[in-house]
């Protein structure tokens, strides 16, 4: 993948810091594997010498919520980080642009109707996230309409359409949560919290697969974003080509975030902030700054998803709660010192 | 005079700062027109034959299916004054969810009765709703009949079985709904709780109160023998074979010997004249779970 990427344009802090940011995920990812609610040795799965139930439990139950977590974790502040350098807009996040609030008001139907519909087991476990892809989706069709193919009147028009979008998908998610039953209910509002529970590896597989491509349509064009923060007629007199750029972000981010979304529920903050805290850490460049996102964002998702499965142990804790609980803090902090110096 | 002090203080500890719902047993001056807000209550006006006195239900009350013909007062812990009132009923009897307060206090200004039952998850809980209800509508010794009739009987048996159930140590786990990533767990405190309780079998989840997710890993750690579920959280399982391969319960011994229940939910959790009913049906099939 390094071939797409073009690592000449970091500086040597900048490379460090990736570094480091990519130890620590594995550090994350190491202490995750072998921590759960249900304890036995992970050593002893390596060497093989544990009950079925053990091996069941770490291979088909711990390591794809991890994964997930990571996944989900990098998608969503990778998306960010290119949204907020398409968009111009420090404040620009997943959610900005709908792709959430699609994704959320797809799952909610079927939370609140999935009762009456019919169907089999196999297609019931895949129902919810394939409505909220198709949420989503809807979202951005609506958006590539609206904006007639992303391209009238820049990016301030398309924010704005976002925001309309936003409103209308909300509006469909207060429909459902006024006509919801006291116990659907409830799991809309877990859902609009986050979790990485009941997560399978027929349901990671396609989303593994979706976000990877997706990184790989964003991955070229990083030097692009930077060229464009000049603005758009410059981008484009220096031989940027804006409306592909366009293009391959925002089909990129939604899908990413569509496959995202529809497995974990709304889990917000980390792609906003995730972005942000690399800019504050070293430079505003692209390359840095979105490969720093995907790294920081998995850590950060993955210790998230551990506190939420082991602090309230054996209920969980919603895990959106967490990474708004950790991240904001250190983000003000980090703005306080960055303002003193 | 110390004596007579306490005495009167006492006193005035008992008429100012008791709870809302104790002396509410009291017969209401005019029951003719009920509105009910909770569906165990609707469930204990038909129970008592007095169906004939509901003038409009809420949401929550879908039981017996005919209860679709009353007029409806929105859901009960969202009453609206206006609505309530446009339906002139004489006295209004409400879960102890019945809301919100602010709503409630309304409607006890404009001097119509209003009664909130106090709410208990046992079969005990159960009588002396159906009790409080009799009296509330002035058919207290009708209502002691019924009771000694029809519920008795089954408490009588039901309180039988649970002591054996109880020796075998039987953990139950009941499951809300499926849709949200990680199951929602009844645990303590819950009705899913005292339900569980009736029955004579353990929560497998009483570490925490309330409803809340849980993850797969806990819920293999927790072993539960059996698994009840509303038919809503099993909707997507017509078949509740295909439940039982469901990847969050698959690896529990419920799973593993299908010991997966489905009920309607508020026949298991509004604990009604259903309620003990249907822990008697459950502590039945139980027994039956055991002897295999």
């Amino acid at each position: 993948m390094l071939s797409i990427i073009n690592l000449k344009f970091l500086n040597r802090v900048q490379s460090f810091i990736l570094f480091f940011l990519l130890i620590l995920l594995l550090f994350v990812l190491l202490i995750s594997f072998s921590l759960g609610s249900y304890s036995f040795p992970v050593l002893s799965i390596l060497m093989g010498n544990t009950s079925a139930i053990e091996t069941t439990i770490f291979s088909e139950i711990r390591v794809p919520r991890v994964i997930l977590a990571a996944i989900v974790g990098a998608s969503l502040s990778v998306s960010g980080a290119c949204l907020q350098g398409l968009f111009r807009n420090p404040l620009a996040d997943p959610g900005l642009i709908g792709v959430s609030a699609g994704a959320a008001l797809g799952a909610s139907t079927i939370i609140v109707f999935g009762s009456s519909l019919t169907s089999t087991f196999i297609f019931s476990t895949f129902l919810l996230p394939l409505s909220a892809c198709l949420g989503s989706g809807l979202v951005i069709l609506m958006l590539f309409l609206l904006t007639r193919g992303f391209g009238h009147q820049g990016v301030t028009y398309m924010l704005l359409v976002g925001i309309a979008v936003n409103a209308i998908a909300s509006v469909g998610i207060g429909i459902l949560t006024f006509i919801s039953s006291d116990s659907e209910l409830r799991s809309l509002t877990f859902w609009t919290m986050g979790s990485f529970g009941g997560i399978t590896w027929s349901l990671l597989i396609p989303a593994l697969i979706i976000i990877f491509i997706s990184f790989l349509f964003l991955l070229p064009v990083l030097r692009n974003l930077d060229i464009l923060q000049l603005g758009e007629s410059e981008a484009k007199r220096l031989g940027v080509n804006v409306k592909n750029l366009k293009y391959r972000i925002i089909f990129a981010s939604a899908a990413s975030v569509g496959a995202s979304v529809s497995l974990s529920g709304m889990i917000g903050f980390v792609g906003l902030v995730v972005p942000h805290l690399l800019r504050l850490l070293s430079g505003v460049n692209h390359t840095y700054v979105v490969i720093g996102s995907a790294l920081l964002g998995s850590s950060l998702m993955v210790f998230a998803d551990l506190l939420s499965r082991l602090l309230i142990q054996p209920a969980e804790l919603p895990v959106g709660l967490i990474t708004s609980a950790i991240g904001s803090p250190f983000f003000l902090w980090l703005i306080f010192r960055i303002n003193k110096i | 005079m110390t004596k007579n002090f306490s005495l009167i203080l006492i006193l005035f500890f008992i008429i100012f700062l008791n709870p809302i719902y104790v002396n509410s047993c009291d017969r209401a001056y005019n029951p003719s027109k009920i509105a009910v807000a909770g569906g165990s209550i609707t469930e204990i006006l038909y129970f008592l034959e007095e169906q004939s006195k509901i003038v409009a239900v809420d949401l929550t009350s879908n039981f017996p299916e005919e209860t679709k013909k009353f007029p409806s007062i929105g859901y009960v812990r969202n009453l609206s004054a206006e609505g309530v009132l446009s339906l002139k009923p004489t006295l209004v009897i409400g879960e102890d969810d019945m809301g919100p307060p602010n709503v409630v206090n309304q409607i006890k200004k404009t001097g119509i009765d209003i009664v909130i039952l106090k709410e208990e998850h046992s079969s005990e809980g159960i009588i002396d709703k159906i009790k409080c209800v009799g009296e509330i509508i002035g058919e207290r010794e009708k209502t002691i009949e019924m009771i000694n009739n029809k519920i008795m009987p089954i408490k009588i048996e039901l309180d039988n079985l649970s002591e054996n159930i109880k020796n075998q140590d039987i953990k139950v786990m009941f499951i809300l709904t499926m849709d949200s990533g990680s199951p929602i767990i009844g645990g303590k405190d819950t009705s899913a709780d005292g339900l569980i309780e009736m029955i004579g079998a353990r929560n497998a989840f009483d570490s925490f109160e309330g409803w809340k997710p849980v993850g797969t890993e806990s819920i293999i750690d927790a072993a539960p023998d059996i698994i009840l579920i509303s038919n809503r959280g099993a909707h997507s399982y017509k078949n509740l074979d295909n439940m039982h391969n469901h990847p969050t319960v698959k690896y529990t011994p419920a799973a593993i010997n299908k010991n997966i229940i489905a009920l309607d939910g508020m026949q298991m959790l509004g604990f009604g004249p259903r309620t003990i009913e249907t822990a008697l049906y459950l502590s039945k099939k139980f027994q039956t779970i055991e002897n295999n």
